[in-house]
């Protein structure tokens, strides 16, 4: 492991002060779990380290009724999937965070942590010059893509590894952020960004800006949600597809839905085409079967990984099918 | 950088480099060896400790950033001489084999056990699959945990 | 008791093993029964229990020596290329480096049978070494290597068997890319597929799978004067301490070979590593211990796989089910070193067919070298014969088990000799009762809805009788206590525990009287690697001689020290006593302690195996799936392994070897995989999360039968090895049973989702 100087600040305006300074060549460390990964393959060579676990106050759940929820960006990713309000209320967010790595690293893993954690693709995290790593080409693209992007891709073609973000766009959440003294609230959605517009990044955050909170607001009584993850063995896998969704209904129709997919895009993926037609849908089998067929009807899968728009269509089938004909 | 932390039940101090693991805190400079590496980068739970409580996985977590902490390695999970009941369990039910990644098995088992003292088989895996085995087939440490929730619960 | 010396002969795939051995000369009794015996059999805590769980357990990679340096191996990016040139000055500049070895400042020190170096300038494949540095820690080595210059002529590469064997491929060695063919024939194959009334013929694939145990490859040496002493993770004390001596130039016996506990092997730890020897010269050249550990990237990079297979299989039969002919037509990736590929053996020995054709070449390519793997060939044949048996089966309109009864042997297909014991007949009926073979899907595919359930089995053949020689020595001290010394290595498997077993109840003394040491080639009697499923079958017969004798010397002593003759003693729970004068008694310490020495010493050696038989491990296992058919997910619900293997040492540790098998088989079916960039000809998965291992929530139920006792025409203890024969069924009785719940057949090994998916797809 390359040698870097570590800091702790004792307040959010102390690191951000030190993050914002740009000579300072500096990384956040929250859970560690990702970034001592990364420095130990020699992914990032930053001087300094600036541990933010010393910070107080970024580390609570808190739900007010009618308001919504807010979680801390040092939360545990194991306090989120076992917080009582999260698995009552916000169940898909609590399924989400349990499908997480394992025990160990979801005990040291945050919130803030998971969401900007960096690819898993194989050609990122070995020796390879990829353009995720500002070389000239994505490996993947014509080679070994079983795990890849089926949608969104291009220059890179990684899948974003997150599963909390998935569940987090399903529940429409937004994102606290904090540069240098100041902070601003954006959309999940315009937290992640494309290849197409930075393949360096799969985020908005500056150079030091730090993610504070995560804020979610609140869902009608009675509104239902759940996350399916498929992975190739049981524990510690990423998604090779997973499936968000919340519902609320009302009688036997849907009111409002919002489904979003993960392991299928370089963001957490969600179609507002599908989400509008959920609308007041009278959701029997075969409307469920109407709609699956038509998600990701943008697909462009490379060679090895086709199974993931059949996999992806199916899952949808099975969550609303699960959330709105099994209740 | 000088840190104090309660290693086993006793305070101790340790100066530390910015990128020294707490893995090879506990291993090079207590010299307590149970504490295995298998994979570096928390992929296979031979390195699990507790700290504050809660397993973890000691490649993945950097000596200062234990500064005050409670650690509990495999060395303070016996009474001296004596093993704990989930060790004595692992022995009885045959749920070793090369024994590499016994310790944390047993470390994550402790973790599980303090939290929930009525596991069912679920919740056991869930709580454990953290933790890589190549050898036995993970059968008989399911069985070990079991047979020890039982006499923990009666020891009560 | 008289001993002779006899050539040792025994099979290992296509190689003709023999070696010089010390056997008693006479067959001796057999251990009594396990219902007559007090620990054999029964359910006896191990040995290292307390080490293992407590954490005193010292590995290789735990040993520190005092002064002790640290080695750290650089190995080649590219996976084809020659180095022009190496410059190490500013590593050796940085501050606690100690020294670098390279093919400039080293001697040639032949490898891989000779070709290839310790240090080559061609390097073929990612990971082949470069330079070895030692500094004073782990973590200075580690930056030194990234301060050694290397110019690299970069070659163009082959990494798939299709590409390195067509003829304009690039050329790995001077010969080629193609290593040993692997012919046979039996009767005339065309012959039999003329009398055939149908014929079947498919292919299959598997995958690269690699060793991957726990505890890294390590070595810490540390010289004496002119003598090394090399603590190693091995499973083979002997072979790593002739391995060692011989490319150092050493006399044998100035290399001591020390193993305690070791994290796993499987077949990856049979020989000496190249970081050995490296630490060895460095070790030299310093003066100090040097300890030497690969990290886990470089275990998915170097240090052995099971080969891949691309297996034509051909199966001619009456429409009885009859089998005329058979050939197996095969090939599959060695790595860039010699080793072997082959997967016939299971088609060619486990069925009674007169005509067979087998033609298995082994391939060179520019990747990490094979090595022998729990079951070598085996698990991927097997996996390939018994899907296709299954086709056969639904063709024929027989039932699986019915088409595999009609083609039962009891003879030796090969020697034409029978067998010691086969009782694969009744594991074929325990297994099928257990898992429930009625209730399988008679049509394949039937059932409908998301969730379909399936069940398949697949047999399973494997050597692993033993062999002599193999030595134990036995101690008695006149505290009453003994101690077993044999220079054989318990790698996890329970040898501690059984020879602690044996010894106990043929001496009759309390178990914990009883004390092991292995795995050191200074100070103990040679026993041969643990591999292969050999180690119980060739050590327990030698530790049962040596306490034979020790029973038979206490007797003889006894005698003099009662003066009574030794054909009226009686020998009882540690007692020796007068059948004629109950007042003439003596406990067998008190013996120890009357003889001038105060101990007792015998040796005690592996016998002869029998003329005229063949000597096999049998069993079948059965599996029950659910195959999601929306997600293409399939859930192992249960493994039933039926199994012949003799008689059982320890009931704790057979099953813990057998759940570790059908594991290890379930992870080879579903998930694990190497994976080679073709492009750049880079390995993919060098971490534990894209290299998958199943972990606990994979695991199904699984249930152990063993249908066999002793075979005493094996060897006076009757242990067949088990290590082996768990794991070979298993992908064979998953992939079967995953066919028995969706009705498509998938050829090709890991069943995943996107295979699953994609069948179906294009079947509906």
């Amino acid at each position: 492991m390359k040698d870097f100087n570590y800091i702790q600040p004792d307040s959010l305006s102390q690191a951000g002060k030190y993050l914002s300074n740009r000579n300072n060549d500096a990384v956040i460390l929250s859970g560690g779990t990702d970034l001592l990964s990364l420095i130990k393959e020699n992914i990032y060579t930053n001087e300094n380290v600036v541990n933010l676990k010393t910070i107080p106050n970024l580390n609570n759940i808190k739900y007010k009724k009618g308001e919504g929820l807010t979680i801390g960006a040092l939360t545990k990713i194991s306090d989120v999937a076992e917080s009582k309000i999260i698995k009552e209320k916000f169940t898909v967010l609590a399924e989400a965070a349990k499908e997480i790595a394992s025990l160990q690293l979801r005990n040291m893993g945050t919130v803030g942590g998971n969401i900007c954690q960096r690819p898993r693709c194989w050609y990122y995290r070995e020796d390879f010059d990829c353009i995720k790593k500002g070389g000239g080409e994505c490996f993947a693209y014509q080679g070994e893509n079983k795990y890849h992007c089926i949608i969104g891709g291009g220059p890179c073609y990684i899948v974003h590894p997150s599963d909390l973000a998935v569940a987090l766009t399903a529940l429409d959440a937004k994102v606290k952020l904090f540069f240098d003294d100041s902070s601003r609230i954006i959309p999940i959605h315009e937290f992640f960004i494309l290849p197409e517009d930075d393949y360096l990044f799969e985020n908005i955050l500056r150079d030091g800006e730090i993610v504070t909170e995560i804020i979610i607001p609140d869902l009608p009584d009675g509104a239902k949600s759940s996350y399916i993850k498929i992975k190739e063995r049981e524990t510690w896998d990423f998604a090779v597809v997973s499936a968000a969704a919340v519902i609320s209904k009302k009688g036997s129709n849907i009111k409002s839905g919002k489904i979003a997919y993960g392991g299928v895009a370089p963001i957490p993926w969600t179609e507002e085409i599908i989400n509008k037609s959920l609308k007041n849908l009278n959701a029997d089998k075969n409307e469920i079967e109407k709609i699956s067929k038509i998600i990701l009807a943008d697909a462009e899968p490379l060679e090895k990984n086709k199974y993931k728009v059949i996999l992806a269509k199916n899952l949808v089938k099975r969550i609303l099918t699960n959330l709105v004909l099994d209740a | 950088m000088k840190i104090k932390f309660t290693l086993n039940k006793k305070k101790v101090t340790a100066e530390v480099e910015s990128t020294e693991r707490l893995i090879d805190l506990l291993r090079n400079k207590f010299q307590l060896m149970g504490t295995k590496e298998g994979c570096s980068i928390g992929e296979c739970g031979a390195c699990t400790i507790l700290m504050d409580g809660k397993a973890v996985n000691s490649c993945l977590v950097l000596a200062e950033q234990i500064e005050g902490a409670e650690i509990i390695t495999i060395e303070g999970i016996a009474d001296g001489e004596q093993l704990h009941p989930i060790q004595e369990n692992f022995i009885k039910a045959g749920a070793i084999q090369c024994g590499f990644c016994t310790p944390g098995m047993v470390v994550s088992s402790y973790e599980l056990l303090n939290e929930n003292p009525e596991p069912n088989e679920e919740e056991i895996k869930e709580a454990i699959a953290g933790n890589l085995c190549r050898c036995t087939g993970y059968k008989q440490i399911i069985d070990a945990v079991k047979i020890s929730a039982e006499q923990l619960r009666d020891s009560k | 008791m008289s001993r002779k010396i006899i050539k040792s002969k025994y099979d290992l795939y296509e190689e003709k093993i023999e070696t010089i051995a010390e056997v008693p000369s006479e067959k001796e009794k057999p251990l009594a029964p396990n219902s007559k015996l007090k620990y054999v059999g029964k359910d006896v805590n191990r040995y290292d229990g307390y080490d293992k769980v407590s954490g005193s357990a010292i590995y290789t990679i735990d040993k520190v020596l005092p002064n002790m340096v640290f080695a750290r191996v650089m190995v080649s990016p590219h996976p084809h290329a020659k180095i022009k040139s190496i410059d190490v000055s500013k590593a050796l500049k940085l501050k606690g480096v100690l020294h670098i070895i390279t093919n400039e400042n080293t001697s040639e020190i032949p490898w891989y049978y000779n070709t290839s170096k310790l240090f080559d300038k061609h390097l073929r494949y990612q990971g082949d070494e470069v330079a070895c540095v030692a500094a004073e820690t782990e973590k200075i080595a580690e930056e030194a290597l990234s301060l050694i210059k290397v110019e690299y002529e970069i070659m163009p590469h082959v990494v798939t068997a299709e590409s390195a064997m067509k003829e304009n491929a690039p050329k790995i060695h001077n010969n080629g890319n193609f290593g040993r063919p692997s012919e046979y024939t039996r009767g005339n194959f065309d012959e039999g597929i003329k009398q055939a009334d149908v014929t079947i013929e498919d292919t299959f694939t598997t995958q690269v799978e690699v060793h991957n145990p726990t505890e890294v490859h390590c070595s810490v040496v540390n010289w004496d004067g002119g003598k090394l002493t090399v603590w190693d993770s091995t499973q083979s004390i002997f072979s790593v301490r002739d391995n060692v001596a011989q490319s150092l130039g050493l006399n044998a016996s100035d290399v001591r070979v020390v193993k305690k506990y070791m994290g796993g092997g499987f077949g990856s730890k049979l020989e000496a590593g190249k970081y050995t020897v490296m630490a060895a010269l460095l070790a030299k050249k310093i003066g100090r211990p040097v300890k030497a550990a690969m990290n886990r990237r470089e275990m998915n990079l170097s240090v052995g796989n099971r080969p891949d297979s691309n297996q034509t299989i051909t199966i001619g039969t009456k429409k009885d089910g009859t089998f005329t002919a058979m050939s197996h037509i095969a090939y599959g990736v060695m790595g860039a070193y010699p080793s072997g590929s082959s997967s016939y053996w299971p088609l060619r020995s486990i069925y009674k067919c007169p005509n067979i054709k087998i033609d298995n070449k082994s391939i060179y390519i520019n990747a990490g070298r094979a090595r022998p793997f729990r079951a070598p060939g085996h698990v991927q044949g097997t996996f390939a014969l018994e899907s296709i048996i299954d086709d056969l089966a639904l063709k024929l309109g027989m039932d699986p088990i019915e088409l595999r009864l009609k083609n039962y042997t009891e003879v030796d297909q090969d020697g034409d000799v029978p067998y010691t014991s086969k009782l694969l007949k009744e594991a074929y009926e325990k297994g099928a009762e257990e898992i429930g073979w009625k209730n399988r899907n008679k049509i394949p595919g039937s059932q409908t809805g998301e969730i379909k359930t399936g069940i398949g089995m697949a047999s399973q053949i494997w050597w692993g009788g033993g062999a002599p020689p193999s030595y134990a020595t036995l101690k008695l001290n006149s505290d009453g206590s003994a101690k077993i010394f044999s220079g054989t290595q318990d790698i996890g498997t329970g040898t501690y525990t059984f020879m602690q077993q044996i010894a106990a109840d043929v001496l009759e003394i309390p178990i914990d009287k009883v004390n092991v040491d292995l795995g050191d080639t200074g100070t103990m009697p040679y026993s041969g690697g643990s591999g292969g499923s050999m180690t119980a079958p060739s050590v327990s017969p030698a530790v049962y001689d040596a306490a034979i004798q020790m029973k038979q010397k206490l007797i003889s002593n006894a005698a003099a020290i009662l003066e009574v003759d030794e054909s009226n003693l009686i020998y009882s729970s540690g007692n020796i006593s007068s059948k004629n004068d109950s007042s003439k008694s003596i406990e067998i310490k008190d013996v120890v302690g009357k003889i001038h020495e105060r101990v007792l010493v015998t040796t005690g050696a592996r016998n002869e195996n029998p003329n005229g038989y063949a000597i096999n491990s049998f069993g079948a296992q059965f599996a029950k799936v659910e195959v999601d058919t929306m997600t293409g997910i399939v859930r192992v619900k249960k493994i039933v392994a039926a199994h012949d293997i003799g008689r059982v040492l320890n009931r704790k540790t057979l099953e813990n070897q057998f759940y570790g098998g059908v594991i290890m088989g379930l992870g080879y079916a579903l998930m694990e995989n190497r994976v080679i960039d073709d492009y750049t000809g880079k390995v993919l998965t060098t971490n534990l999360h894209d290299y998958k291992m199943p972990t606990m929530q994979d695991m199904p139920d699984i249930k152990v039968i063993i249908v066999s006792e002793e075979d005493n025409l094996i060897s006076p203890t009757g242990v067949k090895g088990i290590g082996e024969p768990a794991m070979i069924p298993t992908p064979g009785a998953i992939a079967n049973a995953v066919f028995n719940a969706i009705g498509v057949r998938i050829k090709s090994l890991p069943i995943t989702p996107d295979k699953i998916l994609e069948a179906l797809n294009s079947k509906s």
